[in-house]
């Protein structure tokens, strides 16, 4: 009964924060508020038991990439989104439409499908609080997905590099 | 125990929201901002996933998809410091021409 209150409570924090991020005219309140949404998320995280995947949302996602977002839109300081004439007329009202539809969508797929509860993987709950989170992430990830953890470097490398030469200032 | 598709359902909610986002916004912080909303959607399936068929692969790919998104980030705030260098809006429908 707890952890459903926990969860619906979550869930409309999580959703209100997103629907803001998109509703908010200004960049900086739509950035608050997506840091909102991904503490909610990091919370739901900790429901399901996957305490790593938590820390690491709160610490680099809603701390370091939100501090990035911030940085930037402090610094090319936008004011806010100015109104101006849709091309196409009722297009607010298609797209929402069309977003539902959608949703209808994947809510009759989701409904009318088991999913997969015969086959159990090798982690039940009590494996993994035995053996810690944390300490199983590790093992995965420099044994089985040590491939796609060294891609992550190479990624991670090419990121630095490319944003820095894409913001470096160009000599004349 | 919340059902499997509680879940589902508030990572498809949550990634309409940001392809909504992504279609009617115009200012380019925001389009990134919903990006990472529909990367964090997906990340809610595949730890509840992880967790309903007990098995860790979800939450590793969690963490994968994080560092994508802290990458794709990065190189799109330098793309916005450098359109904003030249010309000064973050605009998307402004920015129509692919050499300056």
């Amino acid at each position: 009964m707890a952890s459903s209150l926990f969860f619906y409570f979550l869930a409309v924090v999580t959703t209100v924060g997103a629907i803001a991020v998109v509703a908010f005219p200004s960049p900086l309140y739509s950035v608050l508020a997506l840091i909102l949404t991904f503490l909610g998320l990091a919370g739901l995280y900790l429901s399901l038991h996957a305490q790593f995947v938590a820390i690491v949302q709160v610490i680099i996602y809603a701390s370091a990439i939100m501090m990035l977002f911030l940085f930037v839109v402090m610094l090319i300081n936008l004011g806010r989104e100015e109104k101006r004439e849709l091309r196409l007329p009722g297009q607010k009202l298609l797209g929402a439409i069309a977003g539902l539809a959608v949703f209808s969508m994947l809510l009759k797929v989701f409904l009318s499908t088991s999913l997969m509860t015969g086959k159990k993987g090798s982690f039940p709950p009590e494996r993994v609080s035995e053996l810690g989170n944390t300490q199983i992430i590790g093992n995965l990830l420099l044994t089985d997905y040590v491939l796609p953890f060294q891609a992550m470097g190479v990624l991670l490398f090419v990121g630095i590099v490319g944003a820095v030469v894409l913001a470096r200032r160009r000599s004349r | 125990m919340i059902p499997m598709t509680h879940f589902l359902v508030l990572g498809a909610i949550l990634f309409l929201i940001g392809a909504a986002g992504v279609l009617m916004r115009r200012n380019a912080i925001i389009i990134l901002l919903s990006i990472e909303l529909m990367l964090n959607a997906v990340n809610v399936t595949f730890v509840g996933f992880s967790r309903h068929l007990a098995d860790m692969t979800g939450q590793v790919f969690g963490i994968f998809v994080i560092t994508v998104a802290a990458c794709e980030a990065a190189v799109g705030l330098a793309i916005l410091i450098a359109l904003n260098r030249d010309r000064t809006m973050v605009n998307v429908d402004e920015v129509n021409l692919l050499k300056w």
